[in-house]
This record gives structure tokens, C-alpha cells and sequence, in this order.
């Protein structure tokens, strides 16, 4: 099997199909973890949207914010580091696996792609934990505790 | 004020002197010396209900007092009834409806024991009375204007019962009103308002019966399951001369249910038996002793303790080795529900799969609500009708007594599995507050983490719920007290955590513990009144505001329904936020009198607002800090 930055040959024609209206909820919920589960990586492959108009998207059109934190960080479930290709991305937001999640499916594409380009522009890197006083003290605090 | 005019009947003087008749509250007073109430026209059309009409009705049938009560006032006598309750505390509004009660707490009561708690808005008096009373173990008084202000209550007394938590409310009105603005104030059956949602509710028409009636209203608060009850008591009651003064009976609380012995005998054989047991406890912990009774419980099966969400009151210590759900794949045996009030899906789901549940709780002696937090019906396969708190002596005896040593040991070793799979989580669990460390808006763990790192030499108390921060206080601090948390609003409804947090605060004052609220900007907005409360009665409590400038749950569930009608999802946040203009909740706060800083928009600036705030709150004053935060 062939495995790329936006997941085997075969989860991209599942896709496509997903697109279409032709797949149950529950084979694309099998294929998004599937997705997640086989690229715990990072994409890598340049996003094609304009991440700046997709911080608007992010912040005050479509407030994603509100369930996944502004930096798409804080939030359930946590965006960054996004491992989804941007197809992929797109296919979930407009047909989410959960109830949780809503679905973007009457959001125009160029936003969703804007969306996605301003996830993948967000820093990925966390401190580490060890190194920030103040978790560092609570992580001994918890250790010497029992 | 003159006390003719009732508080929501003090029509302005510019609407009466359009009947051309002034009576401001300088002239009422000034009326008292004289010999008679002053000659009152009154429109001619008496079916005439405009604003001048009405004024003058009432001036007319209820004058002001102008001769001194001869004789010993009834409420007096209610007053040595409710000393001899014990209430500390009378949280109240003011109405003309209980002014008799009113004026004899102040002058013949001396203010002291119940002492009054002036309150803005009555939903604010009864959280506040919620809040105390799962912070001091008793119930505090409230007192509330007829109909008008039993309404306004309505809500903190339908969370108080949602939470199991007693509160005694007195309520005013007038069996015989005679004024246009009294009649509404009155009502023939005026627990029927809040009878859904309370245990109890009385009217006595005599002094000997009300002295019963406020005995039995609080033994029935206080036995478990606890409740808000409700005593209506009408101003002619009042407002009348004792001529026969009746004895004050003894209070006499129950002692609580203990479990049937040869049921509880039945659960520890379950428990002792049990390769993996679970203990879930909800609303157990009416007193301290629940606290150390659960620890040697769990720590004598080495049991895992799942405090549950937020409907529990979460009295286990969050760094226990015990603390949690026994680790991944620790799939139980047999749950022992304590005090939780609707076992149903586990229930459900053990008998799918062979699992026993056990619940020994005060529940099943419950009768019935109007109210659906029941839940639905449990089918457990071993049910104790009992006080959980009051039978965990003897089951732990009798879990004691039938350990072998053979068990003993698959016991220990069960132990360190849950201790080393817990300990593992929780240091990832606290680990995660890495995420947005440094973001801005704030994040609620560096908010919470801040926060510990600068009380962590106090003696503190967190007096407000966790319904909208997660899990972050239990993982950040160490829930190493009982009093530490002091549980959510019970009926998962907004406007509980700012007031009942001042309540909380109160009962924790006289021991001089350190009292923290993080409450929401939705949930303030309720009842920021109670700001004034904190501070005018110097209650000491730090506020932080979790700031998210919206109701965020409600932004989520909207674009989730847009999402299932397909409709677009830019509209989601349309009644949902809060904004442009962004309230300024520290200026809020000022104008109440209390110190504040914010709008705190960087996490580097918190430090130093804590610190300057919380020197303020260990000198007895209330302060607030309006922190900028992520959504949750």
C-alpha cells in the first residue's frame, strides 16, 4: 500500500466518494481514524489556502475557537500539530465522524481551505513541561504526593 | 422610607404629584408624629387602575405606623424561634411582606444571630445560602418578598434542590390583602410557586404553629436527602401581639439511616469479592467525616474512587493514589454507587456484561419530583436505602472483618496497579497544561496554575464549580482538604457560582481559609449585585473571571444544529456572545466598592494581579480579576 502525505492512494479515492454522498457515517468515521491513526505526523504538504484570511475564518466567521481554542491548541480536540491532509480536513469538517463536531458542510471550500492553512500556520511547538516552573513544580508536587 | 410604602409599590414623586398627591419618604416620616394620616382624595372612577389610583389606594389602606405596638410583637417571637435554630446567617431582600420579620431581626434580634445579609436580587440570597451551606454543613436563612421575590428565587432554589443542598426560606405575604399593590404580593397557596423543586413548604396561621412549623421546615431540610424547604408567613401573623406566647419546641434533627446490616453485609462480600471494584460517590459528603470514612474505605478494598463530574461533590483528595478510574483496562467487577443519584447507565451496562453495581444512598427514600434528576430507573443489583456517609462505618467493618489474607494480598496488589496507573495519567494530565502556555487569551490551566502557585501557602478553598473549566483545578491542585471544592450548581443552570461562591466564602471566613471563585462572565452577569454583598459585608474571596467573552457551550451547540441544517455556520455566534461592547467586569467590580484589575489579557500578567489582589483578600477584603481567557 502506498502511503502519502494525504493518506494511502485508496483512503484518497475513499474520499472522493465520501464527496459525493456515496459513503455511510460510519466507514468515514473507520476512515479518519484510520487517517489519524496511520499519520501521527504532521502533514507536510504545503496547504493551498491563504492563511491570513483563514484566521478570520478560525476567529470570527466560523469560530472554531470556540471548541478548539484560539490557537487551536487549548481546545477538545487539539488542531495542532494537524496530522490531516488538507483533503482530508476537508471531507471531515464537512461530514464529521462525531456528534460533537459540527458539520461545515455549506461553508464554501476556499474557507475551508483558508481554515486549514491557518491551523497548519500555527507554531507547533508546546514548551516542554520540565522546562516551565510552574508545571515543572505541580509535576513534583504530584510525584512526591504518593 | 416610609414603612406604608411597600419597597416595589414606592412609586416615584413625580408620578404622584401628577394625582396631585406627594408623599416622598421624608414627608411619611415626619407623618409618624402626627395625630392622623393627612385627607386623601381619591379618584372618582375606582375602577380606575392608573398609576395615581393605585398610589393612593394604597397609601390610603396601609398608613404608615404612627403609634408605637403596644404589647410583645409576634415576630418577636419568631425571632427567638429562629435563634434557637441556630441560624448564623439571614441572607435577605427586603419586602414589605416580612417587614414585621424584618424589623424585629434588626431591633429585637440586635442583628446578630441570624445576622442580615443584604442582598440585591433573591436568586443571589438563596445561591448564597446554597453556597454556605455546603461549606459550613448547615443551612443558612433566607427572607423573601411575597410572590415577587419567592419568583425571583425560584431558580437558585430549584439548583439548591437539583444539588441535595438545605436551605430554610421564609417568604411574606398578606392573607387578607387590601391594597391593589399588596394583592399581587399575596397568593392563596404561596408554596405552590416553587413546590416542584423545594422538600417542604408550610404556612402556619398561629405562633404555636409556626414555631413547629420552622422546627419541622428545618429537620426536613437537613435529613437526607437534603432539601430547600419554604415557610410562608403573613405579614398579619407578623405584625400581631403574642398574647399567649406558646413554648418553643426542642429542634430535633434525625439521625440519618444506616444501612440494613445484612444488605451491607451482602455489599462488602460483593466488594471484598471483586477483582475490580469501583466506589463513585455524587452527593456523598454532608460532613467531614464522609471525607476520611471514604478514604479508609477505598485505601482497606484499594479500590479506585471515580468522583464523577459535575454534579458530584467530589469529596476524595484529586492526588490520592485512589483518586481516579482505576487506570486504562481496568474494566470493574462491581461499582458501589455512593450517594449517586442516578445509577441507571451503570447499572444498565453491568448487566449487559455480567457486572454487579451496588448503590447505598438516601435516594431511594426519595418520593417523587416533578423534577426528572432522578433519572431513570437503576436496576442495581443490590440497593440500600441509607445514608451512605452514616453506613460507611459499618461497611467497612464489615468489609474488614470478611478479608482473608488470601484476598489481602490480590487486594495490595491491585493497589499499586491503580496507584501506578493513576500517578502515570495524572503527571500526563498535568503535563497538558503546556498547551497554550503562553498563548492570549489565556489559558484556563495557566490561569488555574498561577493561581496555585501563589495560594499554595494558604489555606484555601475553591467556593465556586469547575462546570466550565474541566478538570483543571483537580489536576493542578492538590484536593488534599474537604472543604478545598465546594461542588457546581447542582441543576446544571448558569448564575450559581458568582453568588453561591460569597456564601461559600462566608462559612469558610471564621476559619480563616482563603476563598478563590472562578466564576464565568455569563455566569456574573446574573448576579453581579452579590459583588456589593462581598463587599459591603467584607467578605474575604478572591474572584477571577474566566473571561471567555461568550457563552461558549452554547456557541458550540448552535453551530452543531446549523451544521445539521446545513444552513451555514457564520450565524452560530448571533445570541451567543458576549461582546462588542466587551463588559468591563473590573470596572464592574469598582463600582461596587470592591478592588479589581483587568481586563488581563497576557499571561504574564497575571502573577503580579494575583499577588496585589490576594494581599487584599488576606486582609478580609473581597477582589476581583477579569482575566481574557480561552473559551475553556
Amino acid at each position: 500500500m502506498i502511503t502519502t502525505h494525504r493518506g494511502t492512494e485508496a483512503q484518497r479515492a475513499f474520499l472522493d466518494r465520501a464527496r459525493r454522498g456515496l459513503l455511510s457515517l460510519a466507514a468515514l468515521v473507520a476512515l479518519t481514524s484510520a487517517a489519524t491513526a496511520q499519520a501521527p505526523a504532521p502533514a507536510t504538504a504545503a496547504p493551498t489556502g491563504n492563511a491570513q484570511r483563514g484566521k478570520v475564518v478560525f476567529e470570527t466567521t466560523l469560530r472554531c475557537f470556540a471548541c478548539h481554542g484560539y490557537d487551536g491548541q487549548t481546545g477538545s480536540p487539539r488542531l495542532v500539530p494537524m496530522s490531516r491532509s488538507e483533503d482530508i480536513f476537508l471531507a471531515y469538517v464537512r461530514k464529521p465522524a462525531t456528534q460533537g463536531m459540527p458539520s461545515f458542510a455549506a461553508v464554501s471550500e476556499q474557507q475551508l481551505r483558508d481554515a486549514y492553512a491557518y491551523i497548519r500556520s500555527i507554531p507547533q511547538a508546546a514548551p516542554a513541561p520540565d522546562s516551565v516552573p510552574l508545571i515543572k513544580g505541580i509535576l513534583d508536587r504530584r510525584s512526591k504526593a504518593n | 422610607m416610609a414603612d406604608s410604602l411597600d419597597r416595589r409599590d414606592f412609586f416615584k414623586g413625580a408620578a404622584l404629584g401628577a394625582a396631585g398627591l406627594v408623599v416622598t419618604a421624608e414627608k411619611a416620616a415626619d407623618a409618624v408624629a402626627a395625630p392622623a394620616p393627612p385627607p386623601v382624595t381619591l379618584p372618582t372612577d375606582p375602577h380606575a387602575h392608573d398609576l395615581a389610583y393605585a398610589q393612593a389606594q394604597s397609601t390610603v389602606t396601609t398608613p404608615p405606623t404612627r403609634v408605637a405596638t403596644q404589647g410583645r410583637p409576634a415576630s418577636d417571637f419568631m425571632v427567638d424561634v429562629l435563634k434557637k435554630i441556630g441560624f448564623e446567617y439571614a441572607a435577605i431582600n427586603p419586602g414589605s411582606t416580612f417587614q414585621g420579620l424584618h424589623e424585629s431581626l434588626i431591633n429585637y434580634g440586635k442583628n446578630t444571630a441570624p445576622e442580615l445579609l443584604t442582598c440585591l436580587h433573591e436568586e443571589a440570597a438563596v445561591a448564597m445560602a446554597h453556597g454556605y451551606a455546603k461549606a459550613a454543613g448547615k443551612p443558612m436563612l433566607v427572607a423573601v418578598h411575597g410572590t415577587v421575590g419567592l419568583l425571583h428565587s425560584s431558580m437558585a432554589l430549584f439548583q439548591a434542590w437539583a444539588d441535595r443542598v438545605p436551605v430554610v426560606l421564609i417568604v411574606g405575604h398578606h392573607r387578607n390583602p387590601s391594597g391593589v399593590i399588596n394583592r399581587p404580593h399575596s397568593a392563596q397557596d404561596m408554596g405552590l410557586l416553587v413546590r416542584s423543586f423545594v422538600k417542604f413548604d408550610d404556612e402556619a396561621t398561629n405562633l404555636e404553629r409556626f414555631a413547629e412549623a420552622a422546627m419541622r421546615a428545618y429537620k426536613i431540610a437537613m435529613t437526607p436527602p437534603m432539601g430547600p424547604v419554604v415557610l410562608t408567613v403573613a405579614a398579619e401573623l407578623q405584625e400581631s401581639i403574642v398574647t399567649n406566647e406558646p413554648r418553643i419546641p426542642e429542634l430535633v434533627v434525625p439521625a440519618p439511616p444506616q444501612g440494613e446490616t445484612a444488605a451491607v453485609r451482602e455489599a462488602a462480600r460483593m466488594l471484598v469479592a471483586s477483582d475490580n471494584p469501583l466506589i463513585q460517590i455524587a452527593k456523598l459528603g454532608r460532613t467531614p467525616k464522609a471525607w476520611d470514612l471514604l478514604i479508609e474505605l477505598a485505601e482497606t478494598l484499594q479500590a479506585p474512587v471515580d468522583t464523577l463530574g459535575y454534579s458530584s461533590w467530589q469529596k476524595f483528595p484529586s492526588w490520592h493514589p485512589l483518586y481516579g478510574t482505576g487506570g486504562r483496562g481496568y474494566t470493574p467487577d462491581v461499582t458501589l454507587g455512593l450517594e449517586v443519584t442516578d445509577m441507571s447507565a451503570q447499572a444498565r451496562a453491568a448487566r449487559a456484561s455480567n457486572r454487579k453495581t451496588i448503590s447505598i444512598s438516601a435516594e431511594h427514600l426519595f418520593q417523587g419530583s416533578n423534577i426528572h434528576d432522578y433519572g431513570r430507573y437503576a436496576d442495581v443489583d443490590l440497593a440500600i436505602a441509607a445514608d451512605a456517609e452514616a453506613t460507611l462505618p459499618s461497611l467497612i467493618e464489615e468489609v474488614r472483618r470478611q478479608i482473608t489474607p488470601a484476598r489481602k494480598t490480590a487486594i495490595e496488589a491491585r493497589g499499586q496497579r491503580v496507584a501506578a496507573a493513576h500517578k502515570a495519567g495524572q503527571l500526563d494530565g498535568i503535563r497538558e497544561a503546556k498547551y497554550g502556555w503562553d498563548a492570549s487569551p489565556v489559558s484556563v490551566p495557566r490561569l488555574i496554575a498561577e493561581l496555585g502557585d501563589q495560594i499554595a501557602k494558604d489555606d484555601w478553598a475553591i467556593v465556586s464549580g469547575h462546570q466550565f473549566t474541566g478538570d483543571w483545578q483537580r489536576r493542578l491542585l492538590n484536593h488534599d482538604k474537604p472543604y478545598r471544592y465546594n461542588g457546581d450548581c447542582g441543576g446544571f443552570g448558569i448564575g450559581y457560582d458568582t453568588p453561591a461562591s460569597v456564601g461559600g466564602a462566608l462559612a469558610h471566613k471564621k476559619n480563616g481559609r482563603l476563598s478563590v471563585a472562578i466564576v464565568g462572565d455569563g455566569d456574573l452577569n446574573f448576579s453581579p449585585g452579590v459583588l456589593w454583598t462581598a463587599a459591603h459585608h467584607k467578605i474575604p474571596l478572591l474572584f477571577i473571571v474566566h473571561n471567555n467573552r461568550a457563552y461558549h457551550a452554547e456557541v458550540m451547540i448552535i453551530q452543531r444544529m446549523c451544521g445539521v441544517r446545513g444552513r451555514g455556520n457564520e450565524n452560530a455566534h448571533i445570541g451567543n456572545v458576549i461582546a462588542d461592547p466587551d463588559p468591563n467586569y473590573a470596572q464592574l467590580a469598582k463600582a461596587y466598592g470592591m478592588y479589581s484589575e483587568g481586563p488581563i489579557e497576557h499571561p504574564k500578567d497575571l502573577a503580579g494581579a494575583y499577588q496585589r489582589a490576594l494581599a487584599k483578600v488576606r486582609a478580609g477584603e473581597p477582589a476581583l480579576i477579569d482575566v481574557v481567557s480561552q473559551p475553556r
